[in-house]
């Protein structure tokens, strides 16, 4: 039977039913306390098996998110095969003990080649880390895929080139501004002469490498979006370079406010600190000091990592935003994001300082708000209905061994 | 409703939705789950074709989703039936007990996941064997491990470490070039003494370059480098003059040396440090790094404790062999610890401090990679240590 509805509502539903576009909020029905119970499982069954439980944990852990993550009703799927993930986790293991084993025993030659083929891999290894993700992520039964082949991955990494170029361009300019006579200009001077447009040079090679820096950032996700699909239908891709270029910016005034605030309060600490010396000093100096030039170090600690943490879960946030508000699945699908980027930045500070202050046993709570918060922000935007996306025969994705490198150098399977 | 007595089904059937990876339309089926021998089998039938041709997909072709509270059962349990798309469950409760009454067994990580007391259970056994193994399955591993490590490679690391040494707070020894010839001849006969007695050998065919250097700088010290090369600085001969020992004391002192390098301490001490780190990286670095560390650095002090009981362990064994006693060796430890408590500042001659007079402060002997000095004394009078085989 139908609900009597408010005029208006009325009005507003039915010119969605005209152009048969729906709004589906994205849910996420887990808990911190339960996904404390994976997590702590996870973490006894690692020590036990002295690490070697590690590929497992990820998969309940990627499976308990997915699973509890309801799009458009229906749950994810991460269909991962296990077999696969130990392969990859037990080459990275063996590739690690190499490494180590030649750093320890100083065969440079060894560690620089290392070093020199995991530069030159790093683009192949992220895509098949990618290709591995969303091969293994399935909704009502259709794959995701990355379809990126390796040509496209390292044209997309131009700008680690281009920054090599502005480097060297730096370097050589540098050279040629020097100033000649440096060796009749006597003793007195001790320092070459740094003129205006050296100066002028190293920071324009400093502005050039942040671009750089922001345009790979920009081109690896755009790949990562417009070469995604879902059955037979490909991604769609909106944000421009310069929305990257803002984002950045802002990111550095947060950073710059941070600081500021930070200072402001450190100065009243400060002030009380010296006339806590003071008083020390007047007692027995020793024992005191040391305790005193310890706990500032320890607070100096604290202040870095306080500076930093408002200005990267902005960038997150931001981005995240950004991103969610702009992407889409060919014409039948699109997001709408609307994530609160200063609630998200508390919520951040907050879960950080309870990690710290309970050594780390509060993570698994601060992970599901913050999954939480994120996901729920997102609603999926439907044209058509649910029902009309055709697959493609898919195979099961391969590529375990690019996923547990990419897990060994920090990039997290649930973001 | 079935009336009672009516022919029991063959299982539980659960309502479902079908995907079968062609498209995202959903089919309404019917799941049923059969008891076999190597878990639950899984039925899918149509719901519109009721006579149709059934998919029976044994228990390894099927991705069971895992139970992740007792309590709370999941709003929406998805099973992956790999090349054949996956069924979405609404119906969960009924789900679960239908995997119950086909006999499925969960897996450990759900048991331990969904009760307490099998979590619990783990956790002692986990605790219980984790200590086990710190405690004697990384030194065994060690051992082992340390076979392989090349004499060269040790010696390329002492020459390394001295000439860092060097650079730094060592200088070169004043010590007479007789009195450093009269203990090199010691030293010489105690490496001898020990080739003949295959019991002192844990290491059968290993064959270091034995020497023995003097250096100053570094108060009364003596130390052993990998390789077979042994230091001892001025200060710990003075302090043996001074307290009237005779060389029986320095004798007792290069065996304990010669002990670390026939044990090859430093290098089963490497070899553990990289493997301990690397397993606590991997099973603690989720949780904190911090507490990593912290773990890595109290077990590698108790190995290094083990090893200085080992090695007074060969000592006492060796200077037995050369028919030495071990006593003015426990008061030369002694008038060691008292002279580095000192500062060296205590010039004036005097007699051996009495043992009893120097029992193990709990901190420092839980901080101090050398088991309490009092106690070691104690044993290199008596001329035998308790835990010696």
């Amino acid at each position: 039977m139908p609900r009597p509805a408010p005029p208006g509502a009325a009005r507003m539903h039915a010119s969605f039913a005209s152009q048969d576009i729906e709004p589906h909020p994205l849910r996420f029905t887990g808990s911190g306390a339960e996904f404390l119970r994976v997590w702590i499982v996870n973490v006894l069954l690692t020590i036990v098996t002295l690490g070697f439980y590690t590929p497992w944990a990820r998969r309940r852990t990627a499976q308990y998110f997915f699973g509890h993550t309801l799009v458009a009703g229906s749950p994810l799927e991460f269909t991962a095969q296990q077999r696969r993930m130990v392969v990859g986790f037990l080459v990275v293991v063996l590739l690690t003990l190499a490494y180590k084993l030649a750093a320890s025993t100083g065969q440079d030659v060894a560690v620089g080649l290392f070093i020199l083929a995991g530069a030159a891999l790093a683009p192949l290894i992220w895509s098949s880390a990618m290709r591995f993700r969303l091969g293994n992520t399935r909704w009502r039964g259709l794959r995701l895929q990355f379809t990126a082949d390796w040509r496209e991955v390292y044209r997309a990494s131009w700008p680690v080139f281009a920054l090599a170029l502005v480097w060297l361009a730096v370097f050589f300019g540098l050279q040629a501004l020097a100033p000649a006579p440096l060796e009749g200009a006597g003793a007195g001077r001790k320092l070459p002469q740094v003129g205006a447009p050296m100066v002028a040079l190293v920071l324009l090679g400093l502005v050039l490498t942040v671009l750089c820096l922001i345009r790979i950032d920009f081109n690896y996700r755009s790949l990562l979006v417009l070469r995604a699909s879902l059955g037979t239908e490909p991604g769609r891709w909106k944000p421009v370079y310069m929305d990257f270029v803002r984002l950045w910016l802002a990111t550095v005034g947060v950073f710059l406010v941070s600081i500021l605030v930070l200072s402001l309060l450190l100065a009243g600490l400060v002030g009380g600190s010296f006339a806590m010396v003071k008083a020390l000093g007047q007692g027995q100096s020793g024992m005191g000091m040391v305790l005193f030039l310890i706990a500032a170090f320890v607070a100096l600690l604290l202040v870095l990592f306080l500076a930093t943490a408002p200005a990267r879960a902005y960038r997150e946030a931001a981005l995240f935003r950004l991103t969610w508000n702009n992407i889409g699945v060919s014409r039948i699908a699109r997001f709408k994001c609307d994530l609160r980027v200063g609630r998200y930045v508390l919520l951040r500070l907050r879960n950080m300082l309870l990690t710290l202050v309970t050594l780390g046993l509060f993570r698994p709570f601060a992970v599901v708000s913050e999954y939480r918060m994120k996901l729920e922000s997102v609603t999926l935007h439907i044209k058509g209905g649910v029902d009309q996306v055709a697959g493609t025969l898919a195979r099961q994705q391969t590529g375990g061994i690019g996923d547990a490198l990419a897990d060994a150098a920090g990039l997290e399977l649930i973001v | 409703m079935p009336a009672p007595g009516a022919t029991p089904a063959p299982a539980a059937l659960v309502p479902a939705r079908w995907f079968d990876g062609r498209s995202s339309q959903a089919r309404a089926v019917l799941v049923g789950l059969h008891p076999a021998p190597g878990g639950p089998s899984l039925s899918v039938h149509p719901v519109a074709a009721p006579g149709g041709e059934a998919l029976h997909l044994p228990w390894r072709e099927v991705g069971w989703p895992e139970a992740w509270s007792a309590r709370r059962p999941q709003q929406r349990v998805v099973v992956d039936l790999h090349a054949h798309g996956s069924l979405e469950i609404d119906a969960v409760a009924a789900w679960h007990s239908a995997l119950a009454a086909a006999g499925d067994r969960p897996r450990l990580a759900q048991r331990m996941q969904t009760r307490w007391g099998i979590f619990l259970a783990m956790l002692l056994a986990g605790v219980l064997g984790l200590a086990l193994f710190y405690r004697y399955g990384t030194p065994w591993l060690a051992t082992q491990l340390a076979r392989w490590v090349p004499l060269g490679w040790e010696t390329a690391l002492a020459d390394q470490g001295l000439a860092q040494m060097d650079d730094g707070m060592l200088k070169p020894s004043q010590l007479p070039r007789a009195r450093q010839e009269a203990l090199r001849a010691r030293f010489q006969g105690l490496t001898q003494a020990m080739a003949t007695v295959p019991a002192l050998q844990r290491y059968p065919g290993y064959a270091p370059q034995w020497s023995l250097q003097f250096r100053r700088g570094m108060g009364a010290n003596a130390f052993a480098l990998p390789g077979g090369t042994v230091v001892l600085t001025d200060e710990i001969v003075q302090v043996a003059a001074r307290q009237g020992l005779g060389d029986e004391a320095l004798a007792g002192v290069l065996a304990h040396e010669i002990g670390h390098v026939a044990y090859r301490h430093t290098t089963r001490m490497l070899v553990q440090q990289g493997v301990l780190q690397m397993g606590l990286e991997l099973a603690l670095g989720d949780v904190s790094g911090l507490l990593a560390s912290g773990s890595a650095l109290l077990t590698a002090m108790s190995y290094s404790r083990a090893h200085e009981r080992e090695a007074d362990c060969f000592a006492l064994g060796l200077m037995r062999r050369a028919a030495l006693p071990t006593a003015p060796m426990g008061d030369l430890l002694l008038a060691m610890a008292q002279d580095a408590r000192s500062g060296g500042k205590d010039r004036q001659p005097g007699k051996a401090t009495e043992p009893g007079q120097d029992e193990a402060h709990p901190v420092w002997s839980l901080l101090s990679s050398h088991p309490d000095t009092a106690g070691r004394a104690r044993a290199l009078r008596a001329g035998q240590a308790p835990g010696c085989s």
